[in-house]
């Protein structure tokens, strides 16, 4: 990826992307259309990834999902057609997926992850992982950072989402807008004559990503992380929580049980907070209550996010998050926060 | 479907969703998304409208469209790929403005919440009436590029579309465009304006020859023998230009010596035109350089239309695309005009040839087609994306909406980059209330009017005053004493169009009431005398909204200008689809 991309852009693939080629140059778009892309892991939020990157003109994605297809899917997951229930998510998403851009190559994938061998993650330069164990985004992760692939990993539940990134080390270019105030050498008064300058530059960046594991392992009893506790949303122990949750019951909050999870997440709140030394509150319970299924519009949110930051990364252009991104949705509020550095 | 299944919502959100009609104005990058999350989530009764239909360039965002329903409408498409998704629910598509009479308050009323997804001011506007008038929340978003927004439009609780004035349109002076440019985009207006002249429905306003009434070249010696020629409105009447080129059988090297040789011969007798200026070379055709200008270090990494032209292709791309067009008009019924296109390969060659054989005269640094498509299309750079974040902010907002939690409906805006914190979607702290002095949801709703009563045409006060720049579709009016100077019934106030309002009774301090049916909306306007000048606006418009006691002089148009509806060069405020009367309009960025 990191070389000039060479290959020329046809006058078909011009007239298509041309709204966008407009916006990010044909440099990135050159780019974006040598990236392979995994995603791991289709309900709602991986539909949405598969849809924006898909339509952005990626050179090709794998859908890989080993589930079936449930009634649950169809709050969110509209690459499914619902005559499909019963049948394997990965394979029922392809027509769906393939018709949104007949130029990018789809591919769907219906095996486990652990049954893969490393080797695998090797032929893609960019992985997506939703709907997974801990263990298995820790593992994801490592074999990207061996293999030097740009992980991406995150959910839905209900109105909440994140998504982690590591990107190991990421170059690209950002435009910098300087704004200078100059003043005119005229007899006039200075503040009648103020001119304010904008300049824009194209600068090189570079963004340094952490594990996983050091992310999730924060020790919020250190000095500068207790500090930062004061004016931090709480988010991040709704995601741990969520997170242990699904490794504990091997499932996601379920809507059928609904009460009994609520119950459930809150103590594995509790648990994290006690064990951190932070006070009980600072999870309002308002944010465990609508942690069900994955909500449409939340899935657009969080699947426009993760799919323009792997858009991002791979044309090397604007600066991504680093490392975790959040949407609050009591607050309606969408962040970046950088743990484990 | 969401809804369907018991426990993902709270209880009175499932209801809610599951009983409520909701309309989403404007089927685009935005609309497709916002259908795609209400069939998602359960509704079972959506309506929706757009005037549009599909072009290649909207398929890679638009995504319940693909290539073969190019062409096709969009409002139909989006509904038959929504119903995909659930075939269950009712859907109920409009190919139509929302403009339309078809579309009055009561239709508006029957909706629990409205939901923006449009491009343009003007429909933006119309909506806004529309919802106030039947008192429904609407919910107003739009994105540019990697930006976009969502606010909360309801009666009496927040700000309206219309309660803060938007900044003015960029216009450029007729001198410029005429007989000075200086810029790549003088150039390209002019070309476009050149395109009316000769193959659209001629609009006096875009007159291309040299203007002889600049205040620039007055006291030029060698004008006295021109100035004969020329009107008291500076236009120089030989013949119009399309009469000329109509006589010369639309022959490319005719047009070209007249445009690109006498007319800037002409410009070069202004003599006191060129004292401070570099003065433009006129070309002969058949004598152009073939060197591309001001290109040296061009990479061979660019898109065919990123290259750009040398004069001698400029030449041959205008006499191509001029004989097109030529033949294009000949098949049209007579008294029909072309109207100029973006999309339409040659309408833009001709604008691209034209504007950078202009702008090689004139010294002004050429562009590419891609570049000057970009400027003379006022395309706004549209990716999935935002779009997708955007709708599903709309929707999140229509929950709270439905289930009556207003005081959560903050506007919410998708930045670019992350602000100093880090926040990329970044919630209002609250509601902003409404302007308790705008012209539109305010109880008073009062402008003032300063224009010349002499010269301001009963016509021109329809189109440009109250159409354009108060935003009203079929306006009534009459004065305090009741006579009536303007009816929205056809044909029943025609024979007052060409009198002025001085004739019709109108005196500074007269107060018109003006009345637009369809959007339930009245408006009392305060007539303020002024003569006109040569460079000033035709009008200006003082919304109360921007008085501030005690400093009058600080007064802002509102929106004064009298701008061509094409020369926007500028952003749009909206990413979706023209809802709009007219396919060219003007457009603003406005996050
Ligand atoms: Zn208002």
């Amino acid at each position: 990826m990191g070389e000039m991309a060479s290959v020329d852009i046809t006058e078909d693939e011009a007239q298509l992307y041309d709204r966008q080629i407009r916006l990010w140059g044909l440099e990135s778009q050159k780019r974006l259309r040598k990236a392979r892309v995994l995603v791991i892991g289709a309900r709602g939020f991986g539909a949405e990834v598969c849809k924006n990157i898909i339509l952005a003109g990626v050179k090709s994605v794998t859908i890989m999902d080993h589930g079936v297809v449930d009634e649950q899917d169809f709050c969110s997951q509209f690459l499914v057609p619902r005559s499909e229930i019963g049948k394997n998510r990965a394979e029922a998403s392809l027509e769906r997926a393939q018709e949104l851009n007949p130029m990018v190559e789809i591919t769907a994938d219906k095996e486990k992850i652990d049954d893969k061998p490393d080797s695998f993650f090797g032929n893609f330069d960019v992985v997506c992982a939703t709907e997974c164990t801990t263990a298995q985004f820790l593992h994801l992760d490592n074999v990207c950072r061996e293999n030097n692939i740009k992980f991406f990993c995150g959910d839905v539940y209900g109105f909440f989402g994140y998504i982690f990134l590591d990107l190991q080390i990421q170059e690209f270019m950002e435009e910098v807008t300087t704004i200078t105030n100059t003043h005119e050498p005229t007899g006039e008064p200075l503040a009648k004559k103020r001119k304010t300058e904008k300049t824009v530059q194209n600068t090189k960046g570079t963004e340094t990503y952490v594990p996983l594991q050091d992310a999730l392992d924060v020790d919020w009893t250190s000095e500068s992380y207790a500090k930062r506790l004061k004016r931090m949303d709480p988010s991040y122990f709704v995601m741990k929580a969520l997170l242990k949750f699904c490794d504990k019951k091997g499932r996601k909050p379920s809507p059928s049980e609904r009460e009994k999870d609520i119950e459930s997440l809150k103590e594995f709140v509790k648990e994290e907070l006690t064990k951190q030394k932070i006070r009980e509150d600072f999870v309002p319970e308002l944010l465990l209550k609508d942690v069900f299924a994955e909500i449409s519009p939340v899935c657009a949110i969080m699947g426009g996010i993760t799919a323009q930051e792997i858009i991002k990364t791979v044309s090397q252009k604007e600066r991504p998050h680093n490392n975790i991104f959040f949407f609050n949705p009591l607050k309606c509020i969408g962040y970046s926060a950088c743990f484990g550095v | 479907m969401a809804a369907s299944i018991a426990g993902v919502f709270e209880n009175d959100l499932q209801q809610a969703i599951n009983s409520s009609k909701v309309f989403v104005v404007g089927a685009g990058g935005i609309g497709c998304e916002i259908l795609k999350n209400l069939v998602m989530s359960g509704f079972n009764d959506i309506e929706i409208i757009d005037l549009d239909t599909i072009d290649v360039s909207n398929l890679n965002r638009q995504f319940l469209f693909h290539k073969q329903h190019v062409g096709k409408s969009k409002a139909e498409v989006a509904r038959e790929s929504a119903l995909s998704f659930n075939p269950t629910v009712n859907i109920k598509a409009y190919h139509d403005s929302t403009m339309s009479a078809d579309y009055g308050v009561n239709f508006f009323k029957r909706f629990a919440v409205v939901m923006n997804a449009l491009d343009n001011r003007m429909a933006r506007n119309h909506v806004n009436r529309m919802c106030l008038a039947a008192d429904v929340p609407l919910i107003e978003s739009g994105t540019a590029g990697y930006e976009g927004q969502v606010e909360l439009i309801k009666k009496q609780l927040t700000q309206c579309y219309e309660c803060l004035p938007k900044a003015p349109q960029k216009t450029y002076p007729g001198c410029t465009i005429r007989n000075t440019p200086s810029e790549p985009i003088h150039c390209i207006v002019w070309s476009k304006h050149l395109f009316n002249q000769l193959f659209g429905e001629n609009d006096p306003d875009m007159d291309v020859s040299p203007d002889t009434a600049d205040p620039d070249a007055a006291g030029d010696a060698g004008m006295a023998a021109l100035k004969g020629e020329a009107n008291d409105q500076g236009n120089v009447t030989r013949v119009t230009t399309r009469e000329w080129a109509v006589k010369s059988n639309y022959d490319p090297e005719k047009l070209f010596r007249k445009l690109f040789h006498d007319d800037i011969k002409y410009l070069l007798s202004m003599g006191n035109l060129w004292k401070n200026r570099t003065p433009p070379k006129p070309l002969v055709f058949g004598e152009v350089p073939d060197a591309v200008a001001g290109c040296s270090n061009e990479t061979d990494a660019v898109l065919k239309d990123q290259k750009i032209w040398s004069v001698a292709e400029c030449v041959e791309i205008f006499s191509s695309s001029c004989r097109n067009l030529y033949s294009q008009q000949q098949r049209l019924d007579l008294g029909d005009n072309l109207v100029w296109d973006k999309d339409d390969k040659d309408a833009m060659d001709f604008v691209a040839s034209c504007a950078n054989i202009r702008a090689y005269i004139f010294g002004i640094p050429q562009k590419s087609r891609f570049d000057i498509k970009s400027m003379a299309g006022n395309i706004i750079p549209a990716i999935a994306t935002s779009n997708a974040i955007v709708a599903g902010l709309v929707v999140l907002k229509a929950f709270y909406v439905l289930r009556g939690q207003l005081e959560n409906c903050q506007s919410v805006y998708l930045r670019n980059k992350p602000n100093h914190k880090n926040v990329q979607i970044v919630p209002e702290a609250c509601l902003v209330e409404p302007n308790s002095k705008c012209y539109v949801c305010s109880p008073k709703h009062e402008v003032q009017l300063c224009v010349d009563v002499q010269s301001l045409t009963v016509k021109e006060l329809e189109e440009q005053i109250l159409k354009k720049g108060l935003h009203m579709v079929a306006p009534d009016v009459i004065t305090a004493t009741g006579t009536v100077i303007l009816s929205s019934e056809e044909g029943e106030t025609t024979d007052n169009y060409p009198k002025t309002l001085s004739q019709m009774g109108v005196v500074n301090g007269s107060i018109l009431k003006a009345d637009d049916f369809l959007q339930n909306y009245e408006l009392n306007i305060v007539i303020v005398q002024r003569c006109l000048t040569r460079d000033g606006p035709l009008f200006e418009i003082i919304g109360s909204e921007t008085a501030k006691p005690g400093s009058p002089e600080k007064l802002q148009p509102e929106n004064g200008q009298t701008d061509d509806d094409d020369d926007v060069v500028h952003v749009i405020d909206g990413e979706s689809t023209s809802n709009a009367t007219s396919s060219i309009r003007k457009r603003k960025l406005e996050t």
